[in-house]
């Protein structure tokens, strides 16, 4: 009986996979663009001109798959995609899909070998991904068509940053096109703000020395102790005067959030720590888990969450429920955050503190190693037809004038058909019923895009959100960053480094989780277990993660200069 | 050695014979079976050669059986036995599931024997349909409501501070991550899973009770007597396939419910593996030895309660 | 008749109630009460929770009785036709599911009960493996694309009309029915056919109530195979419909300030929203199912 199941089973087993798919990518033969040149006018070389003549516009066609924004139109509707297509004579149709179902559908792209779209857009590709991809012939080298490229070429030359960001290790080419979105928001991800009339009330008790009501402004300086003071007169009284003294939070964030957590605490011992704990010092990559002042800031910081300083609902609430207790009746006294203005009800009432003084006079904060170049947003599939084609089209997202449309949404909805005096872009006023940010995620895509310094000097002005946080970050926290310290860039890692963090670095980021906040709810750590700590985490792996995280920096660095 | 060979021989044939006969009696039954089996095939064997996937090193788009096919042996399973992780991983794998399991199971058979118990019947079937209601609740408002409800300033530290308690972290405190889960759990499956027992003591007959009744049984002797043998066969058959399951717990909810604090209870396998498909290289692989793995030790398991069933009673599932 | 002898028996049990069986009932009720209402309080919560500001709720200042009660909720997801039609798809599915899945589930849940049944041990095997290997995502997604199923409402019923799980419970059922009573039927010419036709369906309504009751459920909470399978969002079940809702109210790509702040609050309600949605007409159906299995349906059929 088991030899018949056997024989069965095998025989299906052949069946299903004689029913797998065959995958083929030929090269492409020289003279195609010639053809292309001649039979679709086709050019890549003046970038106001159709890249296509309208026999192109028949002939050719591109089917590229995309998640979008719940609340964005289907790109085949979107102005943009219909003004680009108006431009340049390059025919896309765009098969969307939720963020979540792609998520989801992905692989099965990737699976349905036989099957594929052209390309796909907010393709969402880890490094990891695109190296074993490329390995396989799967992608399309897009640097190997840089020459149909004018604008992308440009920024490459410009940029050799962002080139070495997107060059493989294995075989030195670029595999997808990346967002570049350069407003200087996202290296410092925390601000500290304190509650100014219970500052003023705690000076008035006369529990804090060294301040008057006069310092109680964005910027106030603080030291740690001033801090310890402050953070404890908020805990025993009752400072938003509902008649309860135990429902105020003295100092509140969300623990190991992306931004507004607690790792500009850290920063009072003159450490740059982020969610990684890694950081670029001098040209090293170093790991602020095993520098000493890490043990000496987690007991000091230990201190005053066992004190009830800190709020313990820190260490567990998510981001939800931190905006929402911020709404109401007031109970936060200090909190770290993006900005006050979503935190709480009136953001008025808070000011911008700079980072703390630490006990032994260090002042410094957070640095993260949030990218502002997103790799691996587009990527074409090696079997997609006349490649050079989708290119130009694609290179076109990055002058200026189209990424900010791509961005925001397009002139005639969002922005006006005229520009100003200084020949920027001029918001459009707002119709009823929607707001800014509404009108936006409908009609832009969001996606590749090339925005820098140069597009907010000379195309369009920042959102004044952002420019408000710029300001800040200028006053209150750029200044607090020593030169020789820089957030961890995009690296490319060979397939072989990348097994070896693979193989340790959900270990590692678990071993020290554990640990930190034990340490951090349970009143500190012993010198002994310190040691310990050091000596487990050598031994799982640290020192291999970071070597290989040291030759990639390099290999960006080397090239760089 | 002749002889042998021979009744040998003549036993096969013998058996052999009664299987034909027994097929040209009773093959209708087969077709009883056939669309079953039909939709076995189609969803379950012919993509089952994805197994293979375990000993590759694969990429979605890859063949899984060709000359282009990267295979590296077990190496996918000797990278999760020897990750410092993989002990640590186990125990908490095993202990979220045995003793969900441990109170799980008899939870739905003990309610459904005191559901049936209940003299007024209407009240028996209002009960059940709102013990059967949490099982519609969607996992992030369940693990939402967990929040609002154990968290530092939700409802159950309130109360607790009232009568004079500290607030107590439950989400921070590893402690506190298993019976959190497994509490929940069971909160809203419990009716939903009684609800095969209910049906099966619908079936015990009346003169049972009456005769037993009649001998000076009282209610709860008969409840242990008369009620709870009627569904000791199903509730063996639950038992074993719910031991053959022990391992397969998701990481959803799991992962839902993971804070730094409780991290050191509550990574399991399940979502250790799905962290590291998000970051480093992506391995199909790696996943689907992992996924093989845990089915091995599930047969294993569920071989061990078939056989240990079939010793001590009557009901096995083969 | 039937009236009168339990009649007859309740009289005799009221006048036999001991002591310790009153101890019993009060004790049972007590304690069935008690989880009613470990139950129901959560039920409440959703309940309130949304019709409730979600500032309130998530601030954990929502227990008793709702606050600022809003129906913003309750209006955005009905005020959409795809949610109408996720219902109507999803009970197409269903329905579908059910009907299939009983048929297929039953047949074969009679087969593999009998002991005769040709090569019984090859095929238990044969299913028992499909309960603990599979092949993984990828290689189903290809099958059922190489069916030509992809996009169509099959490949969302078929996959789900047998779960071995519900086959071997549905087997064990069988095999608790009186072995005497089918001899007689064999005994009297009965064929497979017959025997199964006449007599053990019309004994077999709890077992069918109940399986109809776990494939209706399970196929009406899913949504995974939809999500991979239908690209027609005209198709969507339910579920995947509310699913999007809740999803697009909680990405914040791009937005900022107040957006972010209406879209948490939003999304925080949907959320208990569309488990009253999607789950009231279910648990509203469920005594009617119950009828079915919560009465002793085999003691008339076999005097």
């Amino acid at each position: 009986m088991k030899k018949l199941s056997s024989i069965i089973l095998s025989a299906i087993m052949l069946l299903s996979f004689a029913a797998c798919g065959g995958n083929n990518a030929d090269e492409r033969t020289s003279n195609a663009v010639d053809s292309l040149v001649e039979k679709y006018g086709y050019q890549w070389t003046d970038t106001t001109k159709p890249i296509l003549n309208a026999e192109g516009a028949k002939d050719i066609s591109f089917n590229i798959y995309s998640s979008k924004n719940a609340s964005a139109l289907d790109y085949n509707d979107m102005k943009v995609m219909q003004d680009l297509y108006e431009s340049t004579n390059v025919r896309v149709t765009w098969e969307n899909v939720s963020e979540s179902v792609y998520t989801t559908q992905k692989n099965l792209i990737f699976g349905n070998a036989a099957d594929r779209p052209d390309a796909i857009y907010h393709a969402g590709m880890s490094a990891g991904e695109i190296i074993k991809y490329a390995k396989r012939k799967v992608l399309l080298p897009i640097s190997d068509y840089l020459d149909y490229m004018p604008n992308f070429k440009k920024i490459l030359e410009d940029r050799p940053d962002i080139k070495k960001q997107l060059l493989n290790v294995e075989d030195n080419k670029i595999y997808s096109l990346p967002r570049i979105e350069e407003m200087g928001l996202l290296q410092y991800p925390n601000l500290l703000f304190i509650n100014k009339s219970w500052v003023n009330k705690v000076i008035e008790a006369g529990a804090v020395t060294g301040i008057t009501s006069a310092d109680v402004k964005d910027g106030l300086e603080l030291t740690a102790a001033q801090m310890e003071n402050i953070l404890k007169y908020f805990r025993d009284n009752d400072m938003n005067g509902n008649g309860k003294t135990n429902d105020e939070r003295p100092m509140n964030f969300v623990y190991n959030n992306w931004q507004g957590n607690q790792c500009d605490l850290y920063g009072m011992f003159g450490l740059n720590d982020n969610l990684e704990h890694r950081v670029i010092v001098d040209g090293r990559v170093t790991y602020s888990v095993v520098d000493d002042r890490f043990k000496e800031a987690t007991n000091f910081i230990s201190k005053w969450v066992t004190d009830g300083l800190i709020d313990k609902v820190s260490f567990e609430q998510s981001q939800d429920n931190f905006l929402a207790n911020g709404k109401g009746l007031e109970i936060y006294g200090a909190f770290y955050w993006w900005e006050s203005e979503t935190v709480v009800s009136h953001p008025e009432n808070y000011v911008v503190c700079k980072p703390l003084l630490g006990p032994n006079g260090d002042q410094t904060i957070c640095v993260s190693n949030n990218p502002e170049i997103g790799t691996g947003e587009v990527i074409i599939f090696r079997d997609c037809p006349n490649p050079e084609v989708l290119l130009t089209y694609f290179d076109r997202y990055y002058m200026p004038e189209i990424s900010a449309q791509i961005n925001y949404g397009p002139i005639g909805i969002v922005y006006e058909e005229e520009k100003d005096e200084n020949g920027m872009l001029v918001q459009k006023p707002i119709p009823e019923g929607v707001t800014a940010d509404e009108l936006r995620l409908q009609n832009a895509p969001l996606g590749i895009i090339y925005l820098n310094d140069y597009a907010w000097k000379n195309v369009l002005n920042m959102e004044p959100r952002a420019k408000l946080r710029l300001d800040r970050l200028d006053l209150y926290a750029s200044p607090f960053v020593a030169n020789s310290v820089k957030p961890v860039p995009n690296l490319q890692f060979t397939l072989e480094e990348l097994n070896v963090l693979s193989n340790y670095e959900t270990g590692i980021n678990d071993y020290i989780t554990t640990n930190l906040i034990e340490w951090l709810l349970k009143g500190g750590v012993k010198d002994s277990a310190w040691g310990d700590f050091k000596t487990r985490i050598n031994q799982i792996g640290l020192p291999q993660v970071q070597k290989v995280f040291q030759d990639a920096y390099d290999r960006y660095a080397s090239e760089n200069k | 050695m002749f002889k042998g060979e021979s009744s040998y021989i003549a036993g096969a044939k013998g058996n052999f014979g009664k299987m034909i006969k027994n097929l040209r009696r009773n093959y209708p039954l087969l077709f009883f079976l056939l669309p079953a089996v039909v939709v076995v095939i189609l969803f379950c064997y012919l993509p089952i050669y994805g197994i293979l996937i375990a000993f590759q090193d694969f990429m979605p788009g890859d063949k899984i059986l060709s000359d282009t096919t990267i295979w590296v042996g077990f190496d996918n399973f000797s990278r999760f036995f020897n990750d410092f992780q993989f002990w640590p991983l186990m125990k908490n794998t095993f202990l979220l599931c045995i003793i969900g399991f441990v109170i799980g199971f008899p939870l739905p058979i003990i309610m459904s024997l005191l559901l049936n118990a209940l003299k007024s019947k209407r009240m028996a079937k209002f009960l059940q349909t709102v013990y059967n209601a949490p099982h519609f609740i969607s996992l992030v408002v369940m693990v939402g409501m967990l929040y609002l409800f154990f968290g530092r300033y939700g409802l159950v530290n309130n109360i607790a501070e009232k009568l004079g308690f500290d607030r107590y972290s439950y989400f921070l405190e590893k402690g506190a991550f298993r019976p959190m889960y497994i509490l929940s759990s069971n909160w809203q499956d419990f009716g939903w899973s009684a609800i095969i027992y209910i049906a099966a003591l619908s079936n015990v007959e009346p003169e049972h009770h009456e005769a037993a009744v009649i001998d000076g049984a009282s209610r709860f002797q008969r409840l242990i007597h008369i009620d709870f043998p009627a569904i000791t066969p199903i509730v063996s058959v639950m038992l074993i396939m719910s031991i053959g399951g022990l391992m397969g717990v998701g990481y959803e909810k799991v992962l839902l419910m993971q804070t730094a604090g409780n991290l050191s209870t509550s990574e399991i396998i399940a979502t250790y593996v799905y962290k590291k498909g998000l970051t480093g290289v992506p391995d199909q692989g790696y996943a689907t030895a992992i996924g093989l793995f845990n089915s091995i030790i599930n047969v294993i398991l569920l071989i061990i309660a078939n056989t240990v069933s079939k010793k001590f009673s009557e009901n096995s599932l083969w | 008749m039937e009236q009168s002898i339990i009649n007859t028996n309740k009289k005799k049990n009221r006048m036999k109630e001991s002591r310790s069986d009153r101890v019993f009932y009060i004790v049972d009720m007590i304690f069935l009460f008690i989880m009613a209402a470990i139950v129901i309080y959560p039920l409440y919560f959703i309940i309130i929770a949304s019709i409730s500001n979600a500032d309130a709720v998530l601030g954990g200042r929502v227990f008793l009785y709702p606050v600022d009660i809003t129906f913003v909720g309750y209006a955005k997801i009905m005020e959409r036709a795809d949610v109408w039609t996720g219902y109507l798809n999803t009970i197409i599915y269903t329905l579908l599911t059910t009907v299939f899945a009983l048929v297929i589930t039953v047949l074969a849940g009679w087969a593999l009960s009998r002991k005769k049944l040709p090569f019984r041990k090859f095929f238990m095997v044969f299913f028992i493996i499909t309960m603990f290997f599979g092949g993984g995502l990828i290689p189903f997604y290809n099958v059922v694309s190489s069916l030509g199923l992809l996009n169509s409402i099959w490949a969302i019923i078929l996959p789900s009309v047998l779960s071995v799980w519900n086959l071997f419970m549905t087997k064990t059922f069988f095999e608790g029915m009186s072995e005497s009573m089918i001899e007689a039927a064999e005994i009297d010419g009965a064929g497979h056919t017959a025997t199964f036709f006449y007599i053990i369906l019309p004994l077999s309504k709890a077992i069918m109530a109940v399986m109809a009751l776990y494939y209706a459920v399970g196929q009406w909470n899913s949504y995974f195979n939809a999500m991979i399978f239908l690209k027609d969002e005209a198709k969507y079940p339910l579920q995947l419909v509310l699913r999007e809702i809740l999803i697009a109210s909680e990405t914040t790509t791009g937005g900022s300030g107040e957006t972010i702040l209406e879209q948490y609050r939003l999304a925080n309600q949907l959320k208990y929203v569309s488990v009253i949605i999607s789950s009231l007409p279910v648990i509203m159906l469920y005594p009617f199912v119950q009828k079915h299995f919560a009465q002793g349906v085999m003691i008339g059929a076999l005097k």
